[in-house]
């Protein structure tokens, strides 16, 4: 029987999976503009629809904080939800669906990050984001606020080794374990702690930087 | 559910707080991933995004069922 999490389960990329990661992306149709409030997808799946309504803002959270960029981050979890869409049917319920998609997340913004295009790409993180992303009843000031916050964390994240950015990113997900995070990224809840332990301490040696 | 999972969930905010002290900023934050949750709750998808998954999905052939859904519904024909 094929082991379709296995086939999720590495960090360690190959030219395939460059390619693949790629390859959906561009072959992506791109919506020609917003669509107006109310306006709801279409799902050819309504079960497929659940699990994105669930899951996606937190996946579309944990790529843009671990690539930096808001559209990179956008087509990044497109392809997350379309290769899931793809795979469901290998999905084998040994691990919750917020860890599986997770699985496909990491994996795929490595390959991304690893590829010579993302490497000289000039980032236009948080400007566009936060003109869509801060709810509209916020006051000014709080927007502004949230704005330098973000702009604050996305550094802080930038500075550190992808490894700790995303264990920092995966553990504040409070669906999410140590045990959970130990299985995803294939090491022991132990190693889990000693680098979340270590983690901690850069992301606020390197947030201090940019008081 | 687990019922294991929120004493777990304890005691990993608890190392959290402990190790990381207070993080100040506008607001103050007991922990990393306590500043990282309120990030995440302040970021949406842009709306646009969940039309261009349906759209990209409606294109694609209907994934199979897996293994577990299959083995389910053959039982409950069964009986």
């Amino acid at each position: 029987m094929a082991k379709p999490v296995e086939a999720e389960s590495s960090f360690v990329s190959d030219n395939a999976r460059q390619a693949e990661a790629v390859s959906v992306s561009a072959s992506t149709p791109v919506a020609d503009g917003p669509p107006s409030a109310g306006d709801q997808p279409k799902w050819a799946s309504p079960e497929f629809g659940a699990i994105y309504e669930e899951h996606s803002r937190q996946i579309y959270y944990v790529a843009l904080r671990f690539l930096g960029d808001p559209t990179q981050a956008e087509d990044a979890t497109h392809d997350v939800f379309l290769k899931a869409y793809r795979k469901l049917g290998e999905f084998r319920g040994e691990s919750a669906m917020r860890t599986w998609l997770y699985r496909i997340t990491s994996n795929h913004c490595r390959n991304l990050l690893q590829t010579w295009h993302q490497r000289n790409m000039v980032s236009n993180a948080d400007d566009t984001l936060w003109e869509t992303a801060v709810a509209a009843a916020e006051s000014p000031l709080r927007v502004l606020e949230i704005k330098e916050l973000g702009q604050r964390i996305q550094q802080t994240l930038d500075g550190l080794p992808p490894e700790y950015r995303l264990l920092l990113l995966l553990v504040a997900d409070q669906q999410m374990s140590y045990k959970e995070i130990a299985t995803l990224t294939e090491q022991s809840p132990d190693a889990v702690r000693g680098k979340l332990h270590r983690a901690r301490k850069a992301f606020i040696a390197q947030f201090q930087k940019f008081t | 559910m687990n019922p294991k999972i929120p004493k777990l969930q304890q005691q990993q905010k608890q190392e959290a707080v402990e190790q990381t002290g207070q993080l100040r900023t506008a607001r103050e934050f007991a922990s990393v991933e306590e500043m990282l949750r309120d990030d995440a709750a302040q970021t949406s998808p842009p709306p646009r995004l969940a039309h261009r998954v349906a759209e990209s999905i409606a294109k694609e052939p209907k994934p199979g069922r897996s293994w577990w859904q299959r083995l389910f519904s053959r039982r409950s024909a069964d009986l």
